[in-house]
């Protein structure tokens, strides 16, 4: 049996060169790791989301009016394309718990007459839907029923347009259309500030004067259908009963915010998994390549005796491929287990009735093939150069290392100390090796960099978005229009301090082939609450008559100051104007365009008309105001900055250490493989200079400063390199995840690559401590007795 | 002898013993020595005897099991690893069978890797040309022959000015003419800095040319012959 020694061999490799195939085999893991992961989590993500819809018929199209009679949806219905239609009210309410002094929203949605039939169907939790004819029963969202303690049979008061119902809670559901429940104005979800309450239309129609009429239509298409045509045709028929314009499922909230999540998850497993893959060849090669310099004598004995150079070269393979399954096996189960754990967070975070969690095999067969090629791919030319090397050549002792070429002058340019010598020349005669650990550990800072300069900026956003721009401290939207006197009312009520009035009208504004449906904010010509910010983050004065668009919305439309668009208004008398852009501000949230108030409303020729007051408060007074806020039958919903941003922040805190552990494990298992495996090859190569330098006097300290040197040229060359592809990566991820719904500003700061470098450098010291006991145990003797 | 003030290096009952699990070997059974100032000591004997052990020793390579090392009047015996290691940079020169340059290093900055280090030292270009390799001290090691080699590893381990030499085997490694041409050099520096040197061979002709001989079997000095005359290299029959 010819094999078999050769198998012993590589199960004794494995073991005597564990640290370092533990090291390979970690990184092959990450990859394999994060591509299970990523693919997993986007699979699971959208196969749970696609399951969903499809179960629970989420519908197609979406779209609000003021009011339509339900004679209208017959000739919804016929609408070529169309499969179902369903006129709803959907109607925004007041919650009003004894406990609770901050302002709340419910959002109430009519119940089709057969629940089982209806589009966007519920999925019960626990307890029963409404009975029909019941007139104070509904249905809440789970979030909101678990963030308020609310069971079957609790009673919620409802102020509904102004009167105050008690409602019994009958059942608890979830619903495709709020898997990410986000409020009115609010830019993260909070259960506690806002829910869904369903329940028999009858009850919505009574309290909102809406008998045999609608305020919402949810539509869903044949296949096939073109949404467009289908929505330009509903928007014709709904336009006389104040339609706000269709729209797809792109802009309904909570899918978009869901497709967001899967473009991230989409980008992540582009970027990740092929960066430790690469890394992982190179360390192959490198170990490989050393190991078979050090067995040249073997090679050639093992040729002299008769071994077909097929099969050396298999051992030499097969020990690859056995950190390559090691990795695989690793990485499965890290990433199976991540997988679940990311599962979870994805339950807290989007409300599914169930979570589909892909355990398809096939990605992780495709994981495996794509690992066991990166690693082949890494010793494949190690393998060729056994296959070539003759067994006289082999058997004979390698010349001593030839410095003669491309070093010598290197080394003499700078006057080092000899020792800073032969660091250097060491680095430049194996140009590819120092260059590829060069550029492993710059992957590790890029994959910091990349990951870390997102919390900086949402950083940035929220201190631009809320004290720049945004200074109210409370945002009232009434429920419909008032007239301009009604800023006067909330002036008079306690606690305010300023208030200043706004506008906010729906509209379509285009320019050439590119729409937008957006809203439209007036303001007072010299606010001092809500502003706008230019691109140099200086409040903007509101121009006469032009509009102000934000960056992202310019962009959309490609229109710069100066240009004109048509604007559509979608309320009121739904005129059309021509406007020129008069600036382009800052926004990080949604499509912003504003406009002087007075503008606005005799552009829509309504006469002075406003939507509701942003108003900074005495904090002593904030307990009284919102009592008085509430009581106001104006009051639509309210957005308490405060609470808004310590949602956010609360929001991200809680996402921020998982990511930064991930992220940081998955650097520093880059680091320490790169740097170790680099290392114990170089201390392996000069084990016997080094071990000479002992004998010669040199200290411990002042022989591993060789080894030890060399990492740090390569550590500290990678900084800057790492910081440069984690910038290039962090401009590509803005780009990639910027969306109608959120933009994500780009700062880039020195305290991001700090702690990136400092991270990497941290990882870099574990492994030189680990190398530098084994520099520190040389054995001095047993070098001298034996030639190389 | 034993108080003579020029004694630089002193061995007193120095036994060493070897344990590899159950096995013991026992490579040096009791020696006593001494080397005045300049002497230079040929040791002679079998393989296994002991002699690498003894040199490396004197050399604060390895450390004795029983028995006092002195150098002047420093106990060798009670230094730790960082005082061995000071020992050995301040006043040990090693050569030995392979020359163990560093391959990145040029002649000349092998020998400067050490006067670097070293508190008096030579002019490396100096210790080159004590050994004759002035003209190829900016050849890196790949380029040099073996015995230019060693006289690269001889110009090193002098150019510190050391008072102790020790050579385990310098031309064990070389042809004949070659080995001449490094023992040449060798009693040259002995000559021209006064280290006290130690050299182990094979090659028995060399007595003639040292001090002392010193023959070592089974870890044990078994005879020691005295030269009077002490012959120059090329007055040697090798
Ligand atoms: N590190 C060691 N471990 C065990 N035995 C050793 C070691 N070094 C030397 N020996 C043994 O000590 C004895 C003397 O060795 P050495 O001093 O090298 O002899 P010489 O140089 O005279 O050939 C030999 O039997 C040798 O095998
Ligand atoms: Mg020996």
């Amino acid at each position: 049996m010819v094999i078999a020694p050769l198998r012993r061999k590589v199960l004794r490799d494995l073991g005597r060169l564990w640290p370092q195939v533990l090291a390979i085999a970690l990184v092959l893991a990450a990859g394999v790791a994060t591509m299970i992961l990523g693919n997993g989590a986007y699979a699971s993500l959208s196969e749970t989301r696609a399951r969903y819809y499809a179960d629970y018929r989420f519908a197609d199209v979406f779209a609000d009016l003021t009011r339509a009679p339900l004679a209208l949806l017959g000739d919804v219905a016929a609408i070529d394309g169309v499969l179902q239609a369903e006129a709803r009210i959907v109607k925004l309410g007041r919650p009003e718990f004894p406990d609770m002094v901050e302002p709340a929203s419910i959002l109430l949605v009519s119940l089709p007459v057969n629940p089982d039939a209806g589009l966007n169907r519920l999925h019960l939790r626990q307890g029963r839907l409404p009975e029909p004819l019941a007139s104070d029963e509904i249905v809440v969202s789970e979030g909101f029923a678990a963030a308020h303690r609310l069971q079957p049979g609790t009673t919620v008061p409802v102020v509904m347009n102004g009167k105050r119902r008690d409602l019994v809670v009958t059942g608890i559901a979830l619903s495709p259309e709020f898997i990410y429940a986000l409020g009115p104005g609010e830019m993260m979800p909070d259960p506690r500030r806002f829910g869904i309450a369903w329940l028999p239309r009858a009850t919505l129609e009574a309290a909102y004067d809406l008998d045999g009429a609608f305020s919402n239509l949810v539509l869903r298409l044949a296949p096939g259908a073109s949404e467009t045509r289908v929505i330009e045709a509903l928007d014709r028929l709904t336009a006389p009963y104040g339609g706000l314009g269709a729209t797809g499922r792109s802009e309904q909230t909570s899918h978009a915010f869901l497709d967001a999540e899967l473009k991230q998850l989409g980008a992540m497993v582009k970027v990740l998994p092929p960066i430790f893959l690469l890394v992982a060849a190179m360390l192959l090669h490198m170990t490989l390549s050393r190991l078979v310099a050090l067995e040249r004598e073997q090679i050639g004995l093992l040729k002299a005796l008769g071994y077909r150079p097929g099969s050396i070269a298999g051992h030499y393979l097969e020990f690859v491929l056995c950190i390559a399954v090691i990795g695989c096996l690793i990485g499965f189960v890290a990433g199976a287990w991540l997988g679940a754990g990311m599962a979870q967070l994805y339950a807290r975070f989007f409300s599914f009735p169930f979570l589909v969690f892909t355990r398809d095999p096939q990605i992780y067969v495709l994981a495996a093939a794509i690992t066991v090629a990166a690693a082949t791919g890494g010793a494949l030319q190690t393998v060729r150069a056994v296959l070539r090397l003759a067994p006289a050549v082999a058997m004979a002792p390698p010349a001593p290392a030839d410095f003669r070429r491309r070093t010598g002058w290197a080394a003499r340019l700078v006057p080092l100390r000899q020792t800073g010598r032969m660091i250097a020349r060491h680095l430049l005669r194996w140009p590819m090796r120092s260059l590829s650990s060069i550029m492993g550990v710059a992957m590790a800072v890029a994959i910091l960099v990349a990951s870390l300069w997102s919390f900086g900026s949402i950083d940035h956003m929220i201190d631009i978005t809320f004290s720049r721009a945004e200074r109210q401290d409370v945002r009232i939207a009434f429920v419909g229009a008032e007239p301009a006197s009604a800023v006067q009312d909330v002036r008079r009520m306690p606690g305010v301090m300023a208030a200043e009035p706004f506008r906010v009208v729906g509209a379509r504004l285009s320019h050439g082939a590119r729409s937008k449906r957006l809203a439209i904010e007036g303001r007072p010509a010299d606010a001092r609450l809500s502003r706008a910010l230019s691109p140099d983050l200086v409040p903007m004065a509101m121009p006469g008559a032009g509009l102000i668009l934000s960056e992202a919305l310019a962009k959309a439309l490609d229109v710069a100051r100066g240009d004109l668009v048509t604007v559509e208004f979608l309320e009121g008398r739904r005129s059309l104007s021509h406007l020129p852009v008069s600036g382009i501000s800052v926004g990080y949230v949604g499509l912003g365009a504003a406009m002087e108030i007075g503008a606005l409303n005799r552009v829509m020729g309504e006469g002075a008309l406003i939507s509701g007051v942003n108003v900074s408060l005495d904090p002593a007074g904030q307990d009284a105001f919102f009592a008085a806020a509430r009581q106001a039958p104006k009051t639509g919903f309210m957005n308490v900055t405060d609470l808004t941003v310590s949602r956010f922040r609360q929001t991200l805190a809680e996402n921020i250490t998982v990511m930064i552990t991930v992220y940081v494990t998955l650097a520093g298992i880059i680091a320490v493989g790169v740097v170790y495996n680099f290392s114990r090859i170089a201390l392996s190569e000069q084990g016997r200079e080094l071990a000479s330098l002992r004998v010669l006097g040199f200290t411990q300290a002042e022989v591993s400063g060789v080894i030890l040197g060399e990492l740090a040229v390569v550590v500290l060359v990678a900084q800057p390199l790492g910081w440069l592809i984690g910038h290039g990566i962090g401009l590509a991820m803005v780009a990639a995840f910027s969306s109608d719904l959120y933009r994500v500003p780009f700062v880039m700061g020195r305290e991001v690559y700090a702690t990136a470098s400092l991270i990497v450098i941290a990882a870099a010291l574990l492994s030189a401590i680990a190398v530098r006991g084994r520099i520190n145990r040389l054995d001095m003797i047993a070098v001298l007795k034996t030639r190389e | 002898m034993p108080d003579d003030p020029d004694i630089v290096i002193r061995a007193s009952g120095l036994t060493k013993v070897y344990r590899n699990g159950p096995v013991e070997v026992h490579a040096l059974r009791g020696v006593d020595f001494a080397a005045v100032r300049g002497e230079f000591v040929v040791i002679l004997g079998p393989s296994g005897s002991g002699k690498s052990t003894f040199l490396n020793i004197l050399g604060g390579l390895d450390s004795a099991s029983a028995g006092r090392v002195q150098f002047r009047d420093h106990d060798l015996t009670e230094l730790d690893e960082r005082g061995l290691t000071q020992y050995r940079r301040d006043h040990v020169g090693f050569v030995f069978q392979f020359y163990n340059l560093v391959p990145s290093l040029t002649a000349l900055e092998n020998v400067a890797l050490v006067t670097e280090i070293a508190r008096n030292p030579m002019n490396p270009a100096d210790a080159l040309d004590l050994v004759g390799l002035s003209a190829r001290q900016d050849h890196f090691p790949a380029q040099l022959s073996g015995g230019e080699q060693q006289r690269v590893a001889i110009a090193r381990a002098i150019a510190k000015r050391p008072e102790l030499l020790f050579c385990d085997e310098p031309t064990g490694a070389l042809d004949s003419t070659t080995g001449v041409r490094v023992l040449e050099a060798l009693t040259e520096v002995n000559r021209a800095i006064g280290a006290t040197t130690l050299v182990i061979t094979h090659n028995a002709a060399i007595r003639e040319i040292a001090d002392r001989t010193l023959r070592f079997a089974d870890g044990r000095i078994v005879e020691t012959t005295v030269n009077t005359t002490r012959k120059r290299p090329d007055q040697v029959s090798w």
